[in-house]
């Protein structure tokens, strides 16, 4: 093993930790503002409806690098300066529950529609037959595409480096700057290498357990 | 409402040049990319389903392997990491190479779906009517698989336009990159997102309307 590793691995650790409370904040972030978000889509009042449809699409439909770089440059204008990692994380999670609120919007609709007018006509309010009747079962089927989403995230916090946020991918690009200026050689092969496997460590059980859950809901 | 900051759209006129030529370069690199995918996820998707010897878990793998990281992360490595064994891409080579084959890992799981649900009894018919195997895949599961396979080819078709964006990590000069170059040098933050956000909207809805007047126009009567 060469004299550079170690110290490089300790440098891209604090990378890391980064990525994952950035990962952490956004999927909690997304996951709560995507629930109220995907509660909207199918409430009643179609102008409610309409403006939350029209914000979900937006997000949805936009590539992540630009809605990050939106945010980072364009909020200062309005007298909000926020840091690189703080500005990705409010694009991160912008858009995850963008995500998030379709996916409710998408399986509260495939509970059939009788079970709301059951539980209304036994008299429970519209806010009570969602949370006693429709939210329970939705929430089962609605974990594997969050787990889905959180994966994504995790990959969209490497767009943050684009914005200097000194999260995984950054603390190795800088590295490799460093070691070509003091030992001379590229090493980018090696570090954005480590980096790819990092990244796959953490999202492959995500997604073989969202796998997992899927059978498992089909088997019924 | 006025927060210090005057709406001059006519800024977007006078760069309509570079920002068009912007959209060129996002467009060619998502139709190769898009192409390009489709024809290497047939491709991995017949080597998967075949079982052909030793390929098959090579490409298994390897999809796992590119849908589980980020693509971000995959230009890097394509742009700065393989110029060190000697591959040395311009970022155009890049762009291209990139998005075909990550959009070729994700068409393989959309084909290899679509072809697993053809109708089991649909190829035992054939056979009985005495086609050989080679027959078989070409004029009866392959048609079949490729229409049903459609919606989901859509999806991704989408999703490399925009990963194309993400080129602007190497300074490839698609759309995103010319923005936030113009970004730099004006800060004409909104005008300019404000024109990139409706251009990306407006291309992924031209593209799937696309894809679905293709889909009618394959479908069979019936």
């Amino acid at each position: 093993m060469q004299s550079w590793v170690g110290p490089v691995a300790l440098y891209m650790l604090r990378g890391l930790e980064l990525t994952a409370i950035l990962a952490v904040v956004c999927s909690c972030a997304s996951v709560l503002l995507g629930m109220l978000l995907g509660s909207a889509l199918v409430a009643k009042p179609p102008f409610v409806r309409a403006t939350v449809r029209l914000f979900v699409e937006l997000w949805r439909g936009l590539p992540l690098i630009v809605i990050l770089f939106a945010i980072f440059f364009g909020l200062p204008a309005f007298g909000l300066r926020l840091g690189a990692s703080a500005a990705a994380g409010v694009g991160l999670s912008l858009w995850g529950s963008a995500v998030i609120a379709d996916n409710v919007r998408g399986v509260i609709q495939s509970i059939p529609a009788g079970q709301l007018e059951a539980a209304r006509a036994l008299g429970l309010s519209w806010m009570k037959a969602m949370l006693l009747v429709i939210l329970p079962q939705a929430i089962r089927r609605l974990l594997p595409p969050t787990l889905n989403l959180v994966t994504s995230l995790i990959h969209g916090t490497s767009l943050a480096a684009q914005l200097g946020a000194l999260e995984l991918l950054e603390s190795g690009r800088r590295l490799i700057q460093r070691l070509l200026l003091s030992v001379g050689d590229g090493h980018s092969l090696a570090i954005f290498g480590a980096v790819l496997v990092v990244y796959f460590c953490i999202c492959y059980p995500l997604v073989l357990g969202s796998r997992w859950l899927e059978r498992r809901q089909q088997a019924g | 409402m006025n927060f210090g900051y005057d709406l001059d759209f006519w800024y977007l006129v006078q760069h309509g040049r570079e920002l068009a030529l912007g959209l060129g370069w996002t467009v060619a690199i998502t139709a190769i990319g898009g192409a390009g995918g489709a024809v290497l996820g047939f491709v991995g998707a017949v080597v998967r389903v075949e079982r052909v010897k030793g390929l098959s878990l090579l490409v298994a793998a390897l999809v796992e392997f590119i849908r589980t990281t980020p693509l971000f992360v995959q230009i890097f490595f394509l742009y700065f990491g393989l110029p060190e064994i000697g591959l040395d891409l311009d970022a155009l080579s890049v762009a291209c190479v990139a998005l075909v084959i990550w959009g070729g890992a994700y068409n393989v799981e959309n084909f290899r779906a679509a072809i697993e649900s053809v109708p089991q009894a649909w190829r035992e018919t054939a056979s009985a009517l005495g086609l050989r195997r080679g027959q078989i895949f070409w004029l009866i599961t392959r048609p079949v698989a490729l229409r049903i396979a459609m919606p989901s080819l859509t999806n991704t078709a989408i999703e490399i336009l925009k990963g194309s964006a993400l080129m602007v990590a190497i300074s490839f000069p698609e759309l995103t990159d010319t923005g936030i170059n113009l970004v730099a040098v004006s800060f004409r933050v909104f005008e300019i997102f404000i024109a990139l956000a409706a251009t990306y909207l407006f291309l992924a809805a031209g593209l799937a309307r696309g894809m679905r007047a293709l889909e009618s126009r394959l479908a069979w009567p019936g």
